[in-house]
């Protein structure tokens, strides 16, 4: 199974994993880290809204939050989810 | 059920805690009647209180189950005294214990066996790390209770908390129970919490590690206060007892803080000759300490004294001339520790003096400025310190209640996010202190006042020096940045019970829901 990710576990930002899915699974959001207790529905909201974006229908992301704003939170997603597609796995 | 003066809906009675007086306002509560003590004992003769050892001094202090034992944490991180002593409570089969710590810290995790297997039944005082963690899920039968400093000797002093055996960790003493803080490796200085307990306990037990001969000098807690003494291998790690130098933030967001902060205090009634000022041992206070220096040296102001968690800081403010005296219930750092030790001008005062709001005046009340932090504040200005944002209990009162209800001008300053967490919301999730003795919050993006503090407000917009942001547009910012926030998901049942310091309650902390 391949995976990509991005971001890093310093204040105020996360690590995104993107793992590929069996086409028709689906989006899968896994939430861990600081701010899951209270932020957990708007930082799945904010992941979904760029799986969406970018036409993406079956995957599993997985979050280690350490205090990301939607901002960044995003960003991370955005930029696992490229390095999925592209191959590029680092 | 009712609604307390901070718009809290209370239970009348909570099991294991009884019924519930509800928080009426910060000087609302008038004591009647007269102090409790501990039991009479005579000596007559004998030069000598060792014991072989704790087991020893246990079976002699007439400890049963069930019986409430207490600690002081001068030790802080570093103490090996209170897993020690239960430990051998519970060799000795002794149970249903109730801990009366004046604070428990991380190191104290060992204790967690104790609880699940019933030598400890209760814990009335803060909890943190594991057994918070613990409390909070429901891992006790009866709740936490959580008094501030000068709330906890007011319980004890009034009767509201009777203490059977106070175990107090002594970093020096003699074969007589003469109690010292200083001059052995475990130095901790100041022993200002334990000296309630050993005035009030029906049986006192002196631990220590540094046994020397009759008399030993520099005395905090004297032998007509203490029944037995035992000596161990060691009560504590110097490590964890007392840390280095504390640092000032090198953070550019948090020494903005602190100078908004410092040029507050610079723009109020209080900044003139004779100011006193608590900041404590966190990074920002000490910034805005060192501001408010400059800030004096600039305008000729001299202080009168520092109080409070006493740091290699406000020492050399003391040695400068910068303040007159340091009133310490709690030494720090080595270099408070020192100066404990030699300076008479530095000296050691009780919880009971520092803070009880039940006697005839603790030193708070001539407190002009005291800085504080807090995990939220909300729109009434009503302080959170004990609960994280998901609804843990996770920390303890301290000082923060007395200082606040003190002081002449009481700063919160923090920035305004710590993660996505913010420090405003529209309402706490839990109330340690009222946002009526709150003044003012200061974060990266100004200061805001508690619009009830006209007088501040005035004096701020007159030396035109601090920018003023109002509550609401603060909470929006905040609201804006982070996001909507999800509610905690809470049992109806409560694990812990928040007393304001005069022994009402202001709120209550429910058991949490497991996350799926």
């Amino acid at each position: 199974m391949k995976t990509a990710s991005a971001g890093t576990v310093e204040s105020m930002d996360c690590i995104v994993t993107a793992s590929e899915a069996d086409p028709g699974s689906g989006v899968t959001v896994q939430i861990a880290g600081a701010s899951a207790a209270r932020f957990g529905s708007a930082m799945r909201a904010a992941v979904l809204s760029v799986v969406s974006k970018m036409g993406i229908t079956d995957v599993t992301l997985s979050v280690q939050d350490n205090g990301a704003l939607d901002l960044v939170l995003q960003a991370r997603t955005e930029a696992a989810l490229e390095r999925l597609k592209g191959g590029d796995v680092a | 059920m009712s609604i307390n003066a901070v718009g809290r809906h209370l239970p009348d009675a909570i099991p294991g805690y009884g019924p519930v007086k509800p928080f009426q306002g910060a000087a609302a509560r008038v004591p009647e009647g007269h102090r409790d003590g501990g039991r009479l004992r005579a000596v007559y003769g004998g030069k000598d209180k060792v014991l072989p050892d704790l087991k020893a001094a246990i079976a002699a202090s007439g400890l049963q189950s069930g019986m409430t034992i207490s600690f002081h944490h001068h030790l802080r991180n570093g103490d090996h005294v209170i897993n020690a002593v239960v430990d051998a409570c519970a060799e000795m089969g002794l149970r249903d214990l109730v801990l009366f710590p004046t604070a428990l810290f991380g190191v104290h995790k060992k204790l967690i066996p104790h609880i699940k297997s019933g030598v400890i039944r209760r814990i009335m005082g803060s909890v943190n790390g594991p057994i918070g963690q613990l409390v909070s899920e429901g891992g006790m039968e009866d709740p936490v209770v959580l008094r501030s400093h000068g709330g906890r000797p007011r319980a004890v002093t009034s009767g509201d908390v009777h203490i059977d055996v106070a175990f107090v960790g002594a970093p020096t003493a003699d074969r007589y129970g003469n109690i010292s803080g200083v001059g052995s490796r475990s130095a901790c200085g100041s022993l200002g919490y334990a000296h309630t307990d050993a005035m009030y306990a029906d049986c006192v037990v002196a631990v220590t590690d540094n046994l020397q001969p009759y008399p030993i000098s520099r005395i905090s807690i004297p032998q007509h206060y203490v029944d037995f003494v035992v000596a161990v291998e060691s009560i504590g790690d110097p490590a964890g007892i007392v840390s280095g130098s504390t640092q000032i933030t090198r953070d550019p967001l948090r020494l903005l803080i602190s100078r908004y902060a410092s040029q507050l205090i610079e723009a109020s009634p209080c900044f003139k000759n004779g100011i006193s000022f608590q900041t404590g041992a966190g990074g920002i206070p000490l910034a805005v300490t060192a501001f408010l220096k400059d800030a004096m040296k600039r305008r000729n102001v001299k202080g009168s004294f520092g109080l409070g968690g006493i740091t290699g800081y406000f020492v050399d403010l003391l040695r400068e001339g910068y303040v007159e005296r340091l009133l310490d219930v709690q030494s720090f750092d080595l270099e408070a520790v020192k100066s404990i030790a030699e300076n008479p001008d530095h000296i050691e005062i009780s919880a009971d003096w520092y803070a009880n709001p039940w006697n005839s005046g603790a030193a708070v009340n001539a407190l002009d400025v005291v800085i504080l932090g807090a995990t939220e504040l909300d729109r009434d200005f009503n302080a959170n310190v004990n609960t994280e944002a998901d609804g843990a209990l996770l920390h303890g009162t301290g000082g923060h209640q007395d200082t606040a209800a003190g002081a002449g001008l009481t700063i919160i300053a923090q920035p305004l996010l710590r993660g996505r967490i913010p420090c405003v919301v529209d309402a706490v999730y839990s109330v340690t202190t009222p946002g009526e003795v709150v003044d003012a919050l200061v974060t990266e993006f100004g200061v805001t006042l508690n619009p009830r503090r006209t007088d501040l407000v005035e004096a701020c917009r007159e030396a035109k020096t601090v920018p003023l942001v109002p509550m609401e547009e603060l909470v929006d910012r905040a609201k804006k940045l982070t996001g909507p926030m999800d509610p905690v998901v809470t049992e109806e049942r409560i694990v812990g019970v928040i007393e304001w310091r005069d022994g009402t309650v202001l709120d209550v902390v429910r058991q949490l829901t497991p996350r799926k």
